[in-house]
């Protein structure tokens, strides 16, 4: 009587625009660019690309926990103020999710270049002109910059759908303020650090626009290798292996990331 | 001469492999006010779907009127349902809410007005129309809901638990009111609770359902009076249930005493389950060779004490106007129409020992969450 | 402590907004350097409005976005409804496929689907079919997660017997739909349509794989113009989509807000 059959042309488009591109993305993985047959040597250059991922990954890394450790605070004090200041911070948070990243990443070089506003501003002290950008830090702060909403709106979610009456409760069993979050809160804000660091982590280590542009020669990110494969160097074969790799080693992190917790991402970004 | 309208014919009903109705077979007259009696997870509400077409049974037949309906989508049935939570159009007010069917049906809009304000005047509701039906109690909603399935004059009105979520004395003025409407417009109801007292106050028919089957069929007396199982004997008031054997027809035998009763019909020497109504004992003087027992807990009950007693290692429960100290020893009297000899069955042994009682016994019954869980 | 957390809030959002702000005052210096303050002006503004360049460009984002979200909507609530309805296992399945997009980097998203455009290109013997219809296509494949996320909690929490008293009172299913369903979920729709329009308006790392030469959007012009001196009218462009999208989330917070208060009237109603 209830008609699922609405939701087949959606199946429809997301296997032939989801699933079967993935399919063509492990096929030009395992075939070789000039000949077209079966190879693992595109696969096999993982090697050369080992040091990439890492960096990737490292950086990533360390961006999502300074996310977490700046964003939890800002999340909790979102959660904890009246409904008319939550729902306006609330949406400050996510407003610069809607900007255009490239314009707001390319403000940020001009806070930090070398003749850039915070140099300038330091050179009035005396101080200076720091080497800002260009730098492994700068990147950092460019993923922590642009990935932070994406940290606090899953954990103000979780953190606004707890119980106060179980605070009160941990209280009224004897806990101290801190005990009350080590024990109750932050256990229970799990599901929003884990959504938290999944849609922080998969973005940041696969950017290649902050990394082009806050970096320098030395912090080359995967995700300007597979771009370059595939608009200026083409070798789409190459572009896709890599490709393959990040999509497997992604899962895998959200995979482990997800063991933690139950819910299913994507559910902690709906907050409205 | 009553008239069939409804009848289901072996119907069995399985979720995920798991059999929810099984092989249920059942007669609905016109003009009936019947009543699906169970605990939660009976399939009670299962049926009453059935029946309003929002569930197709996996087999057997549903007839209307003689029509085989198992295929006929609720929406072309004639029959209507109050829902469990009302179910009202939180977008609509009350008014639009009590026409949408007539609408739906692109009645006349005079005629609609017509038969809406009618109705608001049958269920006590007039001057409501205009009000959202987020602002009403939970008793106007439930009139709103019964209005609206009343409007479009079904030949069947269904009601799953409607009385449900109201407190306990809107849900009698509401029983009284809807056995006043079913009387007055003369149309089957088909009821669905877990509240045996309901479900006795207000019915003309009972049928008392348990694991997807049905326990009895009958009127209210007559279920109250023979049930047939120790199930129905105790989810129907409160009950003792013994172990006896019928040594002949009109002759029972528990507890070493050999009773007189109105049973027959049995083989010699079979084993049965003997009822006896905690109301239907009478407490006499100890000796004279009655069965004697200790009285071990006394509650004032109100209008009469629950006094529970040890007969050997059995606890009995009396309801008598008579107080009698704990550690009273008592002999207990039965009349031939006290006893209810049944035959055994699945349910022996499971109930009627008020050995593991709680104070609440009377409210054990009673589950708010329905069977939420059916699906 | 309260007090720090307030603080430490206040920095952050600084932290947050400190770029735009920059951008904002960029947008009326008079010099053409974003680090050096010259002097007040709205030339930029007026530099914009006459560009032939820029306009279109976010014509055509807008024009992508709308139609996106437009049928990402309708496709996106069909299925929505069509899952929920579904037994568990293949509405797990079908929340797993929802969820590709949303778990995969996008660069694998925009490299598998540049492959697929490639791909078809190949089979339809053209020398390229990226366009409009790549871009569309693409913009909608990662709008409708957005739009199911957001309605499938909507039709969660709707009581399911609102749908079948309509079924009851003599709705077809359609009519039920029409009727009372979709009253029920609408703020789940708005939001849904919104976000999936936002997403659309500003993605540029998809975008920019699967683009033709002959449609372009905004942000991937700003990436390719970037390796290129910026023109400072960009400024301008982008202080006036800040204020667009502001009125726009403004928008969507007072439905949410007058949502949240019928539902509490709702609840109050019932008890």
């Amino acid at each position: 009587m209830k008609n699922k059959l609405l939701a087949g042309p959606y199946l429809l488009w997301m296997v032939v625009f989801t699933l079967i591109p993935l399919g063509i993305v492990v096929y030009y993985a395992f075939t070789d660019s000039m000949t077209g047959s079966f190879t693992l040597s595109n696969l096999a250059k993982i090697g050369i690309y080992l040091p990439i991922f890492f960096r990737s990954i490292g950086l990533a890394a360390i961006a999502c926990m300074i996310c977490l450790v700046i964003g939890y605070p800002v999340a909790y004090c979102i959660a904890s103020v009246g409904e008319t200041w939550r729902r306006f911070l609330s949406m400050l948070v996510m407003l610069p999710m809607c900007m255009s990243f490239l314009l707001r990443t390319l403000a940020w070089v001009a806070l930090l270049e070398d003749t850039g506003i915070l140099n300038h501003a330091l050179s009035l002290l005396g101080i200076g002109p720091l080497p800002l950008v260009r730098n492994n830090g700068a990147v950092i702060l460019g993923m922590v910059y642009n990935y932070l909403p994406y940290m606090i709106t899953p954990l103000y979610t979780v953190i606004l759908k707890i119980d106060p009456k179980l605070e009160e409760a941990a209280q009224d069993l004897g806990c101290s303020g801190a005990q009350v979050f080590r024990r109750v809160t932050l256990p229970l804000s799990i599901p929003g650090i884990v959504s938290g660091i999944t849609m922080v982590f998969v973005p940041a280590v696969s950017t290649f626009y902050i990394s082009q542009k806050l970096g320098g020669t030395g912090t080359v990110l995967i995700g300007d290798v597979i771009e370059s494969q595939f608009k200026t160097a083409y070798n789409p074969n190459l572009g896709a292996a890599l490709s393959l790799i990040l999509m497997v080693m992604v899962l895998i992190c959200v995979g482990v990331m997800n063991h933690f917790s139950s819910d299913d991402i994507g559910e902690e970004m709906m907050p409205l | 001469m009553a008239k069939e309208l409804i009848r289901l014919q072996n119907v069995s009903m399985q979720f995920d492999g798991e059999t929810v109705l099984d092989n249920i077979s059942l007669t609905i007259n016109d003009h009936e006010f019947l009543t699906l009696l169970g605990p939660s997870g009976c399939g009670k509400t299962t049926t009453l779907r059935i029946i309003g077409g929002f569930q197709t049974p996996t087999s057997g037949d549903v007839f209307f009127d003689g029509a085989r309906i198992n295929d006929v989508p609720p929406y072309r049935r004639k029959i209507n349902t109050v829902f469990q939570k009302y179910a009202l159009f939180p977008h609509l007010d009350v008014y639009d809410n009590i026409a949408f069917g007539l609408r739906v049906s692109k009645l006349p809009e005079p005629e609609v007005d017509r038969r809406v304000m009618e109705m608001l005047e049958i269920v006590s509701l007039r001057g409501f129309q205009n009000r959202k039906v987020t602002s009403l109690s939970g008793g106007q909603q439930q009139r709103v809901a019964i209005a609206r399935a009343l409007v479009n004059q079904p030949k069947v009105l269904l009601l799953d638990e409607p009385l449900g979520a109201l407190d306990m004395r809107l849900r009698k003025d509401m029983q009284n009111e809807l056995k006043r409407i079913q009387q007055a417009l003369e149309i089957t109801f088909i009821y669905v609770t877990h509240d045996q007292e309901e479900a006795l106050a207000m019915s003309d028919t009972v049928v008392v359902m348990d694991k997807g089957c049905i326990q009895q069929i009958g009127s209210p007396v007559s279920i109250y009076n023979e049930p047939e199982n120790a199930f129905v004997a105790d989810f129907i008031g409160e009950s003792n249930i013994l172990d006896g054997i019928m040594r002949k027809d009109y002759e029972v035998e528990f507890f070493g005493h050999r009773y007189q009763c109105l049973d027959k019909g049995f083989a010699k020497n079979e084993p049965v389950d003997v009822v006896i109504r905690p109301e239907d004992i009478d407490i006499v003087p100890p000796g004279g060779g009655y069965l004697s027992a200790t009285v071990t807990n006394v509650i004032f009950k109100g209008t009469f004490y629950d006094t529970f007693v040890d007969v050997g290692d059995f606890k009995w429960l009396i309801q008598t106007t008579d107080f009698h100290e704990i550690g009273d020893v008592i002999g207990i009297s039965l009349d031939p129409d006290a006893i209810h000899v049944m035959k055994k069955s699945q349910y022996s042994e499971q109930f009627g020992d008020y050995s593991s009682y709680s104070a609440e016994y009377d409210e054990m019954e009673e589950d708010p969450e329905g069977e939420a869980d059916e699906e | 402590m309260k007090r720090f957390t307030r603080i430490f809030t206040v920095v952050v959002f600084l932290f947050l907004y400190l770029p735009m702000i920059v951008l904002a005052v960029a947008s009326f210096n008079k010099g053409s350097d974003i680090g050096a303050f010259t002097g007040f002006t709205f030339r930029q503004y007026g530099e914009l409005f006459r560009d032939s360049t820029l306009l279109p460009l976010l014509g055509n984002s807008i024009i992508i976005a709308v139609v996106a979200a437009l049928i990402s909507t309708i496709l996106g609530t069909m299925a929505a409804v069509g899952i929920h309805n579904m037994r568990r296992r293949p509405q797990a399945m079908a929340m797993a496929l929802t969820n590709i997009p949303m778990t995969n980097p996008d660069i694998v998203t925009g490299v598998s689907l540049a492959l697929l455009f490639a791909f078809a290109g190949v089979m339809l013997r053209r020398n390229s079919i990226m366009g409009f219809g790549t871009l569309l296509i693409a913009h909608i494949t990662f709008d409708m997660p957005y739009v199911i996320l957001s309605v499938m909690p909507k039709l969660t929490q709707m009581d399911p017997d609102l749908e079948e008293a309509a079924l009851d009172l003599g709705c077809t299913p359609v009519k039920a739909f029409f009727r009372v369903v979709i009253h029920e979920i609408m703020p789940g729709i708005i939001s849904g349509a919104l976000m999936a329009f936002t997403m659309s308006l500003d993605d540029f790392v998809i975008s920019y794989f699967v683009y033709g030469p002959n449609f372009v959007t905004l942000p991937v012009e700003i990436y390719n113009y970037t390796k290129k001196p910026l023109q400072p009218k960009i400024y301008a462009l982008f202080t006036l989509l800040f204020l667009v999208i502001l009125l726009l989330m403004v928008l969507m917070n007072l439905l949410q807000l007058r949502d949240a208060r019928q539902r509490q009237i709702r609840k109050g109603g019932a008890s």
